[in-house]
């Protein structure tokens, strides 16, 4: 892999005010990777985000975003939030949620212009939604609105993509229409960090996984981390082990 | 009809108190989307009376001339405070600006007690004296519809941004503080530029009224913003006209900044009538 680094953990750990969230996470992130982060509920994956974003400090070791500290690198992060989190009686339609994600390049007390309505555009094509651009944001599903957050993201071009949780309780067709959107963005060169539940969504479409729970244990290869032994100790007693061909995780 | 909506404004403090009306109209409609987005109604309501003690020491230091001044200092104060407060994300938004509100609210009351037209005063205080309004009130009022115009469209993008999704707002790098600083403070002035004309307790109701009407009326921001300064204009309108002709023409006394609030109410219960309606009859 002779690709450029993008993210760098070096002993990073991460807290919350004295409380410690995250402790000790390595590796790195390469351009055009895509990287999982896995792991049980509380585990420390939306913190190591937040973190990427610079929203919550670093307290040990380092994170380096494009060579830079996180809150430095910001204007070429994109970030794609759970849909979720995000009032769906807001009046505001598709295509101006899309366009936010032009807001940075555009700067201040200046309109949005022929080239961002052109990019922003185009990003709701990617995502499969075109035809719903002038619909309320809050009209559209649960999948469909993730698909609307990471066309938003696309179309600040970003050089390192971070999702939250994209996948969960999504319809299969957006998830097919997310995985593929992630993939053409990484095949441009981009670095993806993406964390989810879905151990076998992971394995199946990440470049590595990044296997967390209050402190990393393990990360790399899919084949190197999501192993047995190593899963056993990250989910306790949260996996539940059938048969002797391998080891299926529940969550608590 | 024509003639009721025209012909008492051909006095002259009727006039006054018509473009007063209207600027606020326009003024309190547009701004009362952001506060209606922003889920503010009740920061706003804070504001109208924290500024009460600022009103009636102004107007104790130097009468009527005093109350603009005197409010702006509390009305400021009020905002940096609530906004730092909001900032820190340490202590329950709700029980602090309860707090304060009626702290303030309560030093107001007691300063104007201590006044021999106590009662005349603090009617006046509360809710305003739109037929008596100067020229000097309109300007201050017109000023500050320039600036919210100014900010609605300079910092447009970066509110809408703000108000929808404030994480990622703040992962994009926005200074959330900054731009909540900036939206409160605007808040802040137009409750200062409408106390005189509807007082301190009825400019909750020009502000989140007409938003609220045509949030019903509209899935579209755009088209959301322009009916509620038409709705906001129309009311200021009619319930002047209104009050005039009860008061004149069937000697009803009706107090016009509150006339102004009734017919705003009127109209949003009708447009939720209609709406319930409507549903019932597609039902």
């Amino acid at each position: 892999m002779s690709r450029p680094a993008a993210i760098v953990f070096d002993q990073a750990s991460v807290a919350y005010g004295r409380v410690p969230a995250l402790e000790q996470v390595h590796g790195t992130v390469h351009q055009g990777e895509i990287v999982a982060l896995v792991g049980p509920n509380g585990a420390g994956k939306s913190t190591l985000i937040k973190a990427l974003l610079g929203l919550v400090p670093v307290a040990s070791g380092s994170i380096s975003v494009l060579g830079r500290p996180p809150a430095l690198a910001r204007r070429q992060v994109a970030y794609v939030p759970q849909a979720d989190t995000l009032d769906p009686d807001f009046p505001v339609s598709v295509a101006q949620v899309v366009l936010m994600g032009r807001y940075r390049r555009i700067g201040w007390l200046r309109p949005p212009g022929r080239a961002d309505r052109d990019a922003a555009a185009e990003a709701l094509a990617a995502v499969g939604l075109a035809h719903r651009a002038a619909d309320r944001f809050g009209t559209l599903s649960g999948g469909q609105r993730q698909r609307v957050l990471l066309a938003r993201a696309i179309a600040a071009q970003p050089a390192a993509l971070l999702l939250d949780e994209p996948f969960n309780g999504v319809d299969a067709v957006s998830q097919e229409a997310l995985l593929a959107t992630i993939r053409a963005l990484a095949a441009g060169g981009a670095a993806v960090v993406v964390s989810t539940h879905d151990l076998g969504l992971a394995q199946l479409t990440c470049d590595g996984i990044c296997l967390l729970n209050r402190h990393q244990f393990g990360f790399g290869p899919p084949g190197e981390v999501l192993t047995p032994d190593l899963l056993r100790a990250a989910y306790g007693g949260a996996a539940l082990e059938l048969g002797d061909r391998g080891l299926i995780v529940a969550r608590s | 009809m024509i003639d009721f909506l025209v012909a008492p404004f051909d006095r002259p403090y009727m006039t006054r108190a018509l473009v007063e009306a209207l600027l606020l109209g326009a003024l309190c409609g547009a701004v009362g989307v952001y506060v209606l987005l922003r889920r503010l109604a009740f920061l706003t309501d804070a504001v109208t009376h924290t500024v009460f003690p600022g009103v009636v020491v102004g107007f104790l230091v130097s009468g009527r001339s005093g109350i603009v001044p005197g409010a702006l200092v509390c009305a400021v104060a009020a905002v940096a405070l609530f906004t730092a407060i909001a900032a820190t994300r340490r202590v329950n938004e709700d029980t602090t600006l309860a707090v304060l509100l009626t702290a303030f609210f309560a030093v107001g009351v007691i300063l104007i007690s201590r006044q021999r037209s106590y009662t005349a005063d603090l009617t006046a205080f509360l809710f305003g004296h739109i037929l008596t309004i100067d020229t000097a009130d309109i300007v201050v009022t017109a000023v500050v519809a320039v600036l919210a115009v100014l900010v609605l469209l300079g910092l447009g993008k970066e509110l809408l941004l703000r108000a929808f999704d404030p994480e990622w707002a703040r992962a994009a790098g926005y200074r959330i503080t900054a731009l909540d600083l900036v939206s409160n403070m605007l808040i802040a002035l137009v409750v200062v530029a409408s106390v005189q004309a509807v007082g301190t307790v009825l400019v909750i109701a020009m502000l989140v009224v007409p938003a609220a009407a045509a949030r019903l009326l509209s899935e579209r921001l755009g088209v959301i913003v322009a009916v509620a300064v038409l709705v906001g204009m129309a009311g200021a309108w009619l319930g002047l006209a209104t009050s005039y002709e009860a008061s004149v023409g069937h000697d009803v006394r009706l107090a016009a900044g509150a006339t102004i609030v009734l017919v705003l109410v009127a109209f949003y219960a009708l447009v939720t009538l209609g709406q319930a309606s409507r549903r019932l009859v597609r039902r």
